[in-house]
């Protein structure tokens, strides 16, 4: 046997013996009593302070959404979770089209919208939410700094908060105290835990990861660790779905909610899939959107921006291929108005000129207002329309 | 572009960037691109910034000229790594419809995670050829300050040329439009 085939056995030994010590051991979590604020001269009143400082500057940042329903109700899936800890938990809602979550010391917890946009249900956010609870719960950003002041690295840390010094700059700071692998399985047992007790369906927390990696695997060439920021210092995917499918098996039973959780976002979806796209990831927002599409979850909106993305990507058969979903997203009940732009736009570049009226026709009845409304009226002018 | 502010501070106290005053008059960029400005801008050189120039009215974090001359087909709209090589790149293609090119501008300004918003295209006449303007609204991921912007562009024999303005929606952005709108009325794509 070759020495790497060992090292995957060894690997994959060590992997499902901590499943199963997990598993064994997920039931049995006592979370600490709440926290208090700790001297402002010790080294965790000083994380606090800069903490503050960041929520500070983070209430007045523009990228915070503003819907007080939506972050009610993550709030208050972070209280289910956080349960006596639920009044030390502030969550803020960030317009950032990435999957992330991170929560501060200080009770401060960001949820990125690029990872909304990736959650299908309730449970999916409990894990991830459940998960950032349990890092706070064990006070692992405290032991993380601790770590980092014993490597000398510490004044590094603080002079790149000092030359940083802004809001939207958080994820540098969540990556300051980003955790190591025990702390993540630790973090994801709590997470399992507090997510059965809030009586959501454990096994979901799996399928975050699954769901997660196999976006990231559609990006060729690119392992998880070396896209998503959140994968940079947490474990593997498959060994974390692995190991969380095995915790949610002591645990079963829970709900799903998710037409909970698709009512709640709905009213954001469409930002939401615009920023995606611009990203340029496509072959992740292809995985992304195929996969809420076969869920069910909006299916006309998502057709649409899978046929941006198609148009974009611009590779030889996409146009067909945007064709093809913009057509479906048109034929949805209540279709977006830039489905039909969609089909001019792809029908004027192939030459069918008849259809390609007809779509731009029918986006300016629905959406007379359009940044975009004079360009397309050139291309009717163009068209002889 | 914006992610590159805080860089762009280190190397320019690091002396690795240079700041040259582009007076009142006309001036070429690269090979074809002729404008004339009335009052003085700062032109930003510094490695990894091409094949964008910079100009700069208020300050290099203040507010910002992108002016790309000649781009040619599949060259990339910004410099390769410089946001740390975990963005997409953006390649301008010749056969790009201007939807595409306006999206893919979209792209290059929201690679850190700005958030961009278009509010206006239309058709321009940029350079003496016909192309698009466009307007937009965008939220500086680095600094969450709320900016106004301007872009005007057109593709001639294959390479594209663009303007493309920003700057806080409240003082600067207003201060300066004019100007930028003179600019772009009276290049000329030789």
């Amino acid at each position: 046997m070759k020495r790497r085939q060992v090292l995957a056995a060894g690997a994959a030994c060590c992997a499902s013996l901590l499943a199963r010590s997990a598993g064994a051991q997920a039931m049995h979590y006592a979370a600490p009593e709440r926290f208090g604020r700790p001297d402002i001269a010790s080294d965790e009143g000083g994380l606090w302070a800069l903490m503050d400082r960041e929520e500070k500057g983070l209430r007045r940042s523009p990228l915070v959404l503003r819907d007080e329903k939506l972050k009610n109700y993550v709030q208050d899936i972070a209280c289910r979770l956080g349960s006596e800890h639920c009044p030390d938990i502030r969550v803020y809602l960030v317009r950032t089209p990435l999957f992330n979550a991170s929560m501060a010391p200080n009770g401060m917890m960001q949820v990125w919208t690029g990872l909304l946009l990736r959650m299908e249900n309730e449970a999916q956010l409990a894990a991830v939410l459940g998960h950032e609870i349990g890092h706070y719960l064990q006070r692992h950003s405290v032991e993380r700094l601790r770590d980092i002041r014993s490597k000398s690295a510490f004044g590094q840390v603080l002079s790149l908060f000092g030359l940083i010094g802004a809001v939207g700059q958080i994820a540098v700071a969540a990556s300051a105290y980003a955790y190591g692998r025990e702390h993540e399985h630790e973090a994801d047992r709590i997470g399992a835990v507090l997510m059965h007790r809030a009586g959501y369906d454990v096994a979901e927390a799996a399928k975050v990861w699954n769901n997660l990696l196999k976006e990231v695997r559609a990006r060729e060439g690119k392992e998880p660790e070396q896209t998503a920021p959140l994968f940079a210092s947490h474990p593997a995917p498959p060994e974390r779905r692995d190991i969380l499918g095995q915790i949610a098996a002591a645990m079963p039973g829970g709900s799903r909610g998710d037409d909970a959780y698709r009512r709640h976002v709905a009213a954001h979806l469409d930002e939401w899939l615009q920023d995606e796209v611009k990203r340029g990831q496509y072959a992740e927002s292809l995985a992304l959107i195929s996969r809420q599409i076969g869920s069910g979850f909006a299916p006309g909106l998502m057709s649409y921006y899978r046929g941006e993305v198609y148009r974009l990507r611009a590779e030889p058969g996409d146009q067909d291929l945007a064709l093809a979903d913009y057509r479906l997203a048109a034929q949805m009940p209540d279709p977006p108005a830039v489905a039909f732009r969609g089909i001019g736009l792809i029908c004027r570049q192939q030459g069918q000129n008849g259809e390609a009226v007809q779509g731009f026709r029918r986006y300016l009845e629905l959406a007379p207002a359009a940044p975009d409304a004079a360009f397309i009226q050139s291309y009717l002018a163009e068209l002889g329309s | 572009m914006n992610r590159l502010l805080p860089i762009l501070l280190v190397l320019f106290l690091a002396g690795c960037g240079t700041v040259r005053k582009m007076e009142s008059g006309s001036h070429t960029i690269g090979e074809r691109l002729a404008v004339s400005i009335d009052g003085s801008w700062n032109h930003l050189d510094f490695p990894g910034i091409k094949p964008a120039q910079v100009w700069t009215m208020e300050g290099i974090a203040v507010d910002e000229l992108l002016i790309y001359s000649g781009i040619k087909d599949g060259q990339m709209m910004h410099a390769e790594g410089s946001a740390g090589g975990k963005q997409q790149n953006f390649v301008f293609r010749s056969t790009m419809q201007t939807e595409a090119i306006v999206a893919m501008l979209e792209g290059v300004m929201s690679r850190d995670n700005s958030v961009f918003k278009l509010t206006r295209l239309e058709p321009y006449r940029f350079g003496g050829r016909q192309g698009f303007r466009f307007e937009y609204e965008h939220i500086r991921k680095v600094d969450n300050v709320q900016l106004l912007g301007v872009g005007f562009g057109a593709v001639d024999r294959g390479e594209l040329f663009a303007l493309i303005y920003h700057a806080p929606r409240l003082t600067f952005f207003p201060r300066h439009r004019a100007q930028v709108e003179a600019m772009a009325k009276a290049a000329v794509i030789r």
